[in-house]
């Protein structure tokens, strides 16, 4: 089965590299330049998990993250930091992030975290659905 | 919220056997004067005695030595198990105080549409009182029934979230190496730390096979106790943390730090509710209860050694 993974970031660098290295490996992966763009989106379609950069211009990743978690909270979100504030780590930690990843992010790894967060997706719906 | 279904947490609290009844303070002297006088006695007296006799006096006081050994050890258990409920009990007190918390703000948020509707219902009665309705006052009763309507739907919000609350904090358990689950939170403490000369040292044990836990939410615990470790060292200074196994089923991760330590008189109050020693802006005082909430909800226990002036040692034990 595959993810449907969102990656959010205003830089188009990174993002490039990510749709080209999930691309690569077959998983279907849709970008946003920026939280407002990722909250539309969502709002068209779901995904499962979104890899996500705390710092963007206009929302911020922390709270796109509030907004996601309180509209579709069974959508993991994993989010990405180029510099370590352990407040704000808090913040996303409390908020229900995934996890909170300091870039750079070696891919695999990613990857995992990615397929553990879905995995937790799974496991969380399926607990839903039997009640 | 009656459809909670307690998830593999009992262990943990349940664990510990019942208090033994607060036995009499029994007094320590024999134990500590008169063993060794006894001791002594037996000393002097082989100088003196005929070895036969000097034996049997030395056997006596040996067997009243293995004696005095017994009862101390037994004294110790006894005030141990008493510790262990003693802490079940804080526990339990801590829940009913955060029960309580919680029911005054439920009761606050549910209060204001109760009183509007309230208010609403009077003025209708009041109108539907009189001989006649005008067509006015049937325009009345209709913004009336449509202001009741809409707080009713207020509340059915609120219970509504309540809901999903205790939805959410059920954990969801998964399989993940400890160390990858503190990994993340230890490198982003690390960069802000190291500015400071704090330097953040790892003791993973490297043969801990993955266990099943709610990931993020252990994950909140890690970051929690790094902070406060990492605010409790004023200049330079070492944080370690490390992963063990505990007995078969367990296994415990330790943050240390070597800090200012914790004060005696605030050790019972740590895991307290905006209970804190930081100044006012800096720390809510809830870290640690959230910490301790959590960690029991994952059937685990935390801990605290603590010497002041030397740092403090948070550990918390989890099931596998």
């Amino acid at each position: 089965m595959s993810i449907r993974i969102l990656v959010v970031d205003d830089e188009p660098d990174f993002i490039e590299t990510m749709v080209k290295r999930f691309t690569f490996r077959k998983m279907p992966v849709t970008a946003a330049p920026s939280g407002i763009a990722a909250l539309k989106l969502l709002e068209a379609e779901s995904f499962d998990v979104v890899i996500m950069d705390v710092r963007m211009p206009g929302k911020d990743g922390i709270e796109t993250l509030k907004e996601i978690k309180k509209r579709y909270p069974l959508t993991e979100v994993i989010m990405l930091t180029g510099h370590a504030s352990v407040e704000s780590g808090m913040r996303g930690m409390s908020l229900g992030a995934y996890d909170y990843v300091l870039k750079p992010v070696d891919f695999d790894e990613l990857l995992e975290k990615v397929r553990k967060a879905h995995e937790r997706k799974l496991l969380n719906e399926g607990r839903n659905a039997s009640r | 919220m009656k459809d909670e279904t307690p998830r593999a947490d009992p262990t943990a609290a349940a664990g510990e056997p019942a208090a033994a009844p607060a036995g009499k303070a029994r007094p320590l002297w024999p134990h500590l004067i008169g063993l060794p006088g006894l001791t002594a006695v037996a000393v002097l007296s082989a100088m003196v005695l005929p070895i036969p006799l000097a034996v049997i006096l030395a056997l006596f006081i040996a067997s009243l030595a293995a004696w005095s050994a017994a009862a101390l050890a037994s004294r110790i258990r006894a005030s141990e198990q008493q510790r262990c409920s003693l802490d079940a009990q804080l526990v339990q007190s801590q829940k009913l105080a955060a029960i309580g918390e919680m029911s005054a703000g439920i009761a606050h948020e549910i209060n204001n549409p109760m009183a509007i509707i309230a208010q609403e219902s009077d003025w209708m009665t009041h109108l539907m009182a009189a001989p006649q309705i005008t067509p006015e006052n049937m325009a009345e009763l209709r913004d009336s029934l449509a202001e009741i309507v809409r707080q009713v739907d207020r509340c059915k919000a609120i219970t509504h979230n309540l809901l999903n609350f205790s939805r959410k904090m059920e954990p969801i358990l998964q399989q993940e190496h400890l160390e990858k689950i503190m990994e993340d939170m230890v490198l982003l403490v690390e960069k802000e730390a190291k500015l400071q000369g704090v330097t953040i040292g790892r003791d993973y044990d490297p043969d801990l096979a993955p266990i099943e836990t709610d990931v993020p939410l252990l994950r909140q615990v890690v970051l929690n106790l790094l902070l406060n470790a990492f605010q409790a060292i004023p200049g330079q200074g070492e944080i370690t943390v490390s992963t063990r196994p505990v007995g078969a089923n367990r296994v415990a991760i330790a943050v240390a730090d070597t800090g200012v330590g914790i004060l005696p008189e605030n050790m019972s109050k740590l895991f307290n509710p905006f209970f804190t020693t930081k100044p006012p802006g800096v720390g809510t005082g809830l870290g640690l209860s959230m910490c301790h909430g959590i960690v029991d909800r994952l059937g685990g226990a935390i801990t605290v050694e603590s010497e002041e002036g030397k740092g403090s040692r948070f550990t918390v034990t989890l099931p596998r």
